[in-house]
């Protein structure tokens, strides 16, 4: 199986994921497909780049803001304020395993190991913790950079500016 | 006419609170909710200033020309992730400057929202299921993993939609979710004869559970300014990923893995 099919097998399921996550937010039922769209967008996006050799933090970076900027162009079709389409979508990225491992790391520290041991799981828990702070951090910014390039407190706001302008999205 | 207009505001302000509770109980950010009050108080031509926290909201509503003001505080309703409502009440908000609402309908259209239906939970639970099976596969996990991530996310949610129910502590609720869903995720796997833990169903089963509202919330708040109800927010998600991790430890614990 080539790369881009796993790939494309991996957006649908960063879309199902968005889309449970939408569920239990009880997003408004017109919201849910674009939700979809836009997680598998932002998940393909990351595996992308992780393909091509970047970090996992930057990767998560791309795609979050990718899930931002799309989800402003969809508040306006859809209307609904973009962190609805947001939120849903980015969860899929949260690195899962990586808190896992990271927790139980804290664990192993607070117990009694041998000096060679207790480095070595120091350095491990080090890593994956900040790996996973900082991906949550661009997340979470991901989402909110967007809006604030934008400059405008309401995605409705940009729409009434770019009507002036004479260029509907 | 004095008494008349201290009527009018007071209504506008109970009005205005209720719009603003609602949204912070559903999950908007602080920003969102300042604007929108803001927004539909200009439009019956009130300056209004709010104090925005985490269980509750103090507003003033004031009418310079007449030297009028009112003080007005509301507790917060129990926090519950709502996205149908703060999408309504974005719409509404909208609508109330566009077409001038008056505090009546505002009142109606408030009540409709409230009461609009929920997924039923015969949608909600297979579909928060498959997206923990979702989970699992992105992780690395193949396709009996991915049934036993379905289960175990299945039956962990019904079992924190039941404590909620029964109005235990919510992170309790939390925790009893986390346990059950791991419980679930390492007894099948043991029992399925790998004789091993098999990490990617362990580990992504209690990943509904993951506060992302609020964690999100928390960091949109701090580059917005809103740094107390930032940390406040952070506090929380932290509090129930503890909570989440709890209930992984103890599921360990329980099969001495």
């Amino acid at each position: 199986m080539g790369w881009t099919t796993t790939l494309l097998e991996n957006g649908i399921w960063f879309g199902f994921a968005a889309m449970g996550f939408a569920v239990l937010f009880n997003v408004p039922v017109r919201t849910l497909f674009y939700i979809w769209l836009l997680g598998a967008l932002g998940g393909m996006t990351k595996l992308a780049l992780l393909h091509f050799g970047q970090g996992i933090i930057i990767a998560s970076l791309s795609g979050s803001t990718l899930i931002g900027l799309f989800s402003i162009a969809v508040a306006h079709r859809k209307h609904s304020p973009p962190l609805i389409f947001a939120i849903p979508a980015v969860i899929p990225m949260v690195p899962g395993i990586l808190a896992y491992r990271m927790i139980l790391g804290l664990i192993a520290l607070a117990g009694d190991l041998q000096p060679d041991l207790y480095m070595k799981m120091l350095t491990e828990t080090a890593n994956n913790g900040l790996k996973v702070l900082f991906v949550l951090m661009s997340l979470a910014g991901g989402v909110a950079i967007p809006m604030l390039i934008t400059r405008k407190e309401s995605a409705k706001e940009l729409k009434l500016i770019l009507k002036h302008h004479g260029t509907e999205m | 006419m004095e008494q008349e207009i201290k009527k009018e505001m007071k209504d506008i302000a109970n009005m205005l609170l209720e719009v603003g509770t609602l949204l912070m109980s559903a999950g908007a950010n602080t920003g969102r909710i300042r604007n929108t009050v803001t927004r539909i108080a200009e439009t019956f031509g009130y300056n209004t200033e709010l104090l925005i926290t985490q269980r509750a909201l103090t507003l003033t509503i004031s009418d310079e020309e007449n030297n009028l003001y009112f003080d007005i505080l509301k507790r917060t309703p129990t926090h519950t992730v709502n996205f149908s409502i703060v999408s309504g009440i974005s719409l509404m908000s909208w609508r109330i400057v566009e077409e001038k609402w008056t505090v009546h309908q505002i009142n109606t259209e408030l009540d409709r929202l409230t009461t609009l239906p929920h997924f039923p939970r015969f949608i909600i639970l297979p579909l928060v299921a498959l997206a923990g099976a979702a989970f699992c596969r992105l992780a690395g996990g193949t396709a009996p993993d991915m049934i036993i991530t379905f289960i175990a996310t299945f039956v962990g949610l019904f079992i924190r939609q039941e404590a909620t129910k029964m109005r235990f502590n919510f992170y309790l609720c939390v925790y009893f979710a986390a346990l059950t869903a791991s419980l679930i995720a390492a007894g099948l796997s043991l029992m399925m004869g790998w004789g091993h833990l098999q990490e990617h169903a362990f580990a992504t089963s209690v990943l509904f559970l993951i506060p992302g509202v609020p964690l999100i919330n928390s960091f949109s708040d701090m580059i917005d300014g809103n740094l107390q109800n930032g940390i406040i927010r952070g506090l929380n998600g932290f509090i129930i990923s503890f909570a989440i991790a709890l209930g992984l430890l103890t599921a360990k614990f329980i099969y001495q893995l």
